[in-house]
């Protein structure tokens, strides 16, 4: 019975009937409406993507904080510095084993020893500088990376030690090559600007081993969270400004510089940092400064788009791309620069570029906060900040929302009571599960049949659909276990693995532990939500009820939407590159049984979960390591040293986010064959 | 005038006279009269990026020391400490050139306000002078009537209004109520007031006190540019308005004998050096922009005092002239009642009821009275002397009789 007064006027009754009908048939708002949103969605998402490289859309960079003044320094460091520099590489050069072809041993292999640290120290000491030094050990897929930190500190002479700047020289890059002459380079300036009187906070000097473990180790024990394999640091100062790290891993002249930025996690250094490197090295030097190893950037559109996509990417992973990564965390703003090329520029002129960043961060009073910390760089002088780029990220993510919604509201709704109580699957891309055709006879089905019920409302069933979307998640909790804690066995004794993991990989590949958990892994999910479904139906009292299916899936995407929006705020590019890897989700559900001949039904669910299957985390992972041609050992060995060492997230995104998801969609398709 | 001559010419009083003469023989031009010279230099910033501000200000605190004007008339007002900062390559120094070729700090210098004194509030109260007793003379605006002000300003500005520090900032029509109550208090005589910062002409738009000339770097929506920066001490040094303001003072104003004016200053304003358009305000000047361009430039950047006391023929209440007068006046308001009095005493008919009903005559009287000669006592000189030698006459009787009687009998 309708609801309302008595004694309604007639124009009133004839709009509340409109209203009615509409509300007796929703399958337009309902039904087709979320598709097409979701689709809007997820192509204007791409689009929104893809014209940010464009003049309009991105920005040029500009310094925001006053204080930094880059470039208006003369910096002095050249003529007799390079003696001293000379002098001390020669010093170094002399502890190094040199070449010898029968025994195996390259001078690019040369390892931080004690000898090495100890002449560090002198020289350190020499100039006038207090001295210390920090042993670590990490443990990770069984392997052991142990090493010691050596630090110095020079005292602002009439500053108050409340905060300071930090120099990183690690022994070996990011990329595990030998960084003499950065090294070097970094005592060379510790005793000149030692000299100098105009320093308003302390510059600590860091020489850790590696670009991995080193600053990580330092730097949590600089804030006295280090784990408890790792020494507190016996000296410190004030709190951290900002740091820079030198990496000049060859002996010629080279070309330009390559500034790295991205942190753990997608975290970023302020753009303001990044910026004054920039101007110093190629407003005052005339150095040319390169970003994502994008060695010819002409400006143009493509490039713009791949610099962007680079950028992404990295963030997107979250693993650390240099020395400076691990300072992120601790909203410590650093960035690592490493000479690229065969050039005329010597090592003065990255002493000078790093005296002038010195001297500009000096100039700072507060913390580096004005300008962006949310930001997708596509040319060392252009920019998109958060603002503009965060919608892309949305609009992908809302998708999911949008039809999450949309099916919560239609379980509510009892449209078709003549034909029983149904999901229908609906229009979707044609290489997807359902076919556009049978959609629409089905439409035209619907349509045949006049729908009287009487109350249109139904009571919602969720104990099923709750239970399972749930369980699914914490089930998630055993791959990303499992992963992050597979011990990378090589011999009976754990190796103790001295520094770098990359050429321990290529020395023994023989024992794949990883490889093969993968391969395990995607042979369970091929396996497991036919087996899900296949077990639901015949258990007779778990059966699910129609509705139930498209509560399962309404449930699902309200997660994976809620999650993906949260996630695109911090890390943008994992939320774009989920939400683009999830957007067959909002399109498959169970195929109807009433509706579809079984012939069909099992060829189109069979098809969906092939595709499905091309789409799951470890399929991915497998297809990213034969494209980019590094093992899929490397990369979750790397994996599970970013979740033990640096705190990486990544992990839980994939096996707590989009897994329990997709193992949702390929459940429901599952469920149509039975 | 005549009549009043001649009754002043007949007046007992030989210094009224002298006066008078003084007033009517010295007919000295009419306005540039003053007294003393005053400047507030302020800077309004502080953070060592901000060095230039308080270059410029110790730059102009140099030239009006130069032209004269003592510290003891200089307030500045510096919202940091430059020289001290651990930045400074050059200890305890400040440049304003990048040839370092002047110390601006040097040896001699008085800041009266420093870091977190120099506030929207201080400089308020020193322009209007509404402090606390306890405040020092230093840290006072002792200007008066007769007092050219010299305001100059710099820092970070926008559209009628200056920064001050970082937490506050002075609005335009603040600085004016200052100004109009600089005036009603008889606080100056004649003000400049200069300002360089981003759109500086809007902050003396809402002037309204008389006898100011205002003038500012730069229009609406303009900023106002450093000029060079020193590659040493890594900042900025002076801004561009600033720097050729003092280029002019420096190299044209060599001494206090100077008779450049206003308006050879400010017709050397070139806005292609300047890079923005520099503004001058001389409505509230009386005579406008003809007589305000006359004024020379030591009338308010040095410290030259004419010799004259006052000027002889202001009018205003307070001048010279009107208090002469006003002497005058009583003068010959107190020979009519002497002349009165005369009468009185001569005829002695007055009545008493006449005295009772004045009062002011009775004082006057009583006054008279008094400083009649009055006898003492009554007897008289001639029976005291009498009486005097009688007894010393007996005294030596009785001694005389003492010695022959009680002569011993050998």
């Amino acid at each position: 019975m309708p609801i309302g007064p008595p004694f309604t006027p007639d124009y009133r009754k004839g709009q509340l009937t409109a209203i009615r009908k509409l509300r007796k048939n929703p399958r337009v708002l309902f039904v087709r409406l979320p598709y097409i949103l979701s689709l809007v969605c997820i192509v204007a998402g791409i689009a929104w993507l893809l014209l940010l490289p464009l003049d309009e859309y991105s920005r040029r960079t500009y310094i925001s904080e006053n204080a930094l003044l880059p470039g208006q320094v003369h910096a002095y460091f050249s003529g007799s510095e390079q003696h001293v520099f000379r002098g001390y590489k020669q010093e170094l050069e002399g502890l190094i084993p040199g070449e010898d072809q029968e025994k195996g041993v390259s001078k690019a292999d040369a390892q931080f020893t004690s000898e090495v640290s100890n002449k560090v120290q002198s020289i350190l000491s020499a100039a006038g500088l207090k001295v210390a030094t920090q042993a670590y050990e990490y443990t990770s897929s069984g392997i052991t990376h142990q090493g010691e930190n050596t630090y110095a500190i020079i005292r602002a002479p009439r500053g108050d030690a409340t905060e300071a700047i930090v120099l990183v020289a690690a022994w070996r890059t990011a990329d595990d090559e030998l960084n003499l002459n950065g090294v070097t380079l970094a005592l060379t300036l510790a005793r000149y600007f030692k000299r100098w009187s105009l320093w308003s906070k302390d510059i600590i000097f860091l020489f850790p081993p590696d670009s991995k473990t080193g600053t990580q180790a330092w730097i949590d024990a600089y804030h006295d969270m280090q784990p408890a394999s790792v020494q507190p640091l016996p000296l410190k100062s004030g709190a951290l400004q900002g740091g820079v790290a030198m990496e000049y891993p060859f002996d010629h002249r080279f070309e330009s510089l390559h500034i790295s930025y991205d942190g753990v996690n997608g975290q970023l250094p302020n753009l303001d940092l990044f910026n004054t490197a920039v101007s110093i090295a190629s407003g005052q030097m005339g150095i040319g400064a390169n970003l994502q190893e994008m060695w010819n950037h002409n400006d143009s559109y493509e490039m713009r788009l791949q610099t962007m996509l680079r950028g992404m990417v990295k963030q997107g992973f979250g693993y650390a791309t240099g020395a400076h990564s691990s300072f992120m965390p601790y909203h410590i703003d650093a960035i690592t620069l490493k000479t690229k090329g065969e050039g005329w520029q010597d090592e003065m002129a990255l002493g000078r570029t790093v005296e002038g960043l010195c001297r500009s961060l000096n100039n700072l009073l507060e913390h580096l906060h004005q300008s962006f910390f949310f930001y997708l760089l596509m040319q060392t002088n252009r920019f998109v900040s958060i603002g503009t780029y965060l919608p892309s990220a949305m609009l992908i993510a809302g998708n999911f929302t949008i039809m999450a919604i949309a099916l919560w509201m239609r379980t509510g709704f009892d449209m078709d009571t003549q034909s029983g109580p149904t999901a229908v699957s609906t229009s979707a891309p044609k290489e997807k599960t359902s076919s556009s055709s049978e959609a629409r006879s089905s439409k035209e089905k619907e349509s045949a049949t006049p729908s009287p019920e009487p109350s249109g409302i139904m009571e919602r069933q969720l104990a099923l659909p709750l239970t399972l979307v749930g369980g699914l998640h914490l089930l998630g909790l055993v791959p990303l276990y499992v992963f992050n804690n597979l011990s990378y066995k090589v011999s009976p004794i754990p190796q103790v693995q001295q520094l770098n993991s990359m050429t321990f990989l290529s020395i023994s590949n023989k024992q794949q532990h990883y490889t093969m958990a993968t391969y395990i892994c995607i042979a369970a999910n091929a396996i497991l939500p036919t087996l899900l479904a296949a077990v639901l139906s015949s258990l007779g009292f778990t059966t699910p009820k129609p509705q139930q299916y498209l509560l399962i899936k309404s449930f699902s995407l309200l997660l994976l939407g809620l999650f993906l929006s949260t996630l695109a705020t911090l890390n943008f590019s994992l939320s774009f590159m989920i939400g683009l890897l999830c957007a067959p989700l909002t399109f498959v559900s169970r195929l109807n049984p009433q509706t579809t001949s079984v012939g069909l039904r099992y060829a189109l669910s069979t098809i969906g979960l092939l595709v499905l299957n091309l789409l799951s985390p470890p399929v991915v992972l497998l297809g990213l390591c034969w494209y980019t041609g590094v093992s899929v050992e490397h990369v979750l060995t790397q994996a599970a040293f970013g979740w033990d060492v640096w705190g990486m997230w990544t992990q839980v995104v994939v096996w707590c986010v989009w897994w329990p998801a997709w193992i949702s969609g390929c459940a429901l398709l599952g469920f149509s064959l039975f | 005038m005549s009549s009043l001559f001649n009754l002043l010419l007949r007046a007992p009083s030989l210094i009224l006279i002298l006066l008078l003469l003084l007033c009517v023989l010295l007919p000295t031009p009419v306005s540039s009269e003053h007294t003393s010279n005053w400047a507030v230099l302020v800077s309004t910033s502080r953070f060592w990026f901000n060095y230039r501000h308080l270059a410029n200000v110790l730059s102009l605190y140099r030239t009006v020391k130069r032209l004269g004007i003592p510290d003891s008339q200089i307030i500045l007002m510096l919202p940091d400490d430059m020289a001290c900062n651990p930045r400074n390559a050059f200890p305890g120094t400040v440049y304003s050139n990048a040839d370092r070729a002047v110390d601006l700090y040097g040896d001699n210098i008085e800041v009266d306000y420093r870091g977190y004194e120099v506030t929207v509030e201080n400089f308020l109260r020193l322009l209007t002078d509404r402090l606390d007793e306890d405040v020092p003379r230093s840290k006072r605006l002792g200007s008066d009537a007769g007092s050219n002000v010299l305001v100059y300003m710099t820092g970070h500005g926008g559209d009628q209004f200056l920064k001050f520090q970082d937490a506050e900032e002075i609005g335009a029509w603040d600085l004016a109520d200052a100004f109009g109550q600089m005036w009603e208090k008889k606080r100056y005589h004649e003000l400049l007031f200069m300002i360089d910062t981003c759109q500086a002409n809007t902050m003396y738009t809402h002037f309204y006190s008389p006898n100011i000339v205002a003038t500012g770097s730069s229009a609406l929506d303009q900023s106002s540019y450093s000029h060079h920066a020193d590659n040493d001490i890594g900042v900025a040094v002076i801004d561009r308005w600033t720097y050729y303001v003092l280029e002019f003072l420096e190299s044209q104003v060599t001494s206090t004998n100077s008779k450049l004016t206003l308006g050879d200053l400010f017709d050397s304003y070139d806005e292609a050096k300047i890079h923005s358009q520099p503004g001058v305000r001389w409505d509230l000047f009386p005579g406008g922009e003809q007589e305000g361009r006359l004024r020379t430039l030591v009338d308010f950047f040095g410290n030259v005092q004419n010799i004259e006391v006052e000027n002889a023929n202001a009018s205003d209440p307070g001048s010279l002239k009107e208090d002469l007068l006003e002497i005058a006046r009583l003068v010959e308001k107190w020979r009519v009642r002497d002349q009165e009095y005369l009468l009185a005493t001569r005829n002695d008919t007055s009545d008493m009821a006449d005295h009772l009903s004045e009062p002011a005559k009775v004082s006057y009287n009583a006054h008279k009275d008094t400083v009649q000669v009055t006898r003492m006592v009554k007897e008289t000189p001639w029976e005291k002397r009498a009486l005097g030698a009688s007894a010393l006459l007996a005294c030596a009787a009785a001694w005389f009789a003492g010695s022959i009687l009680g002569q011993p009998s050998a």
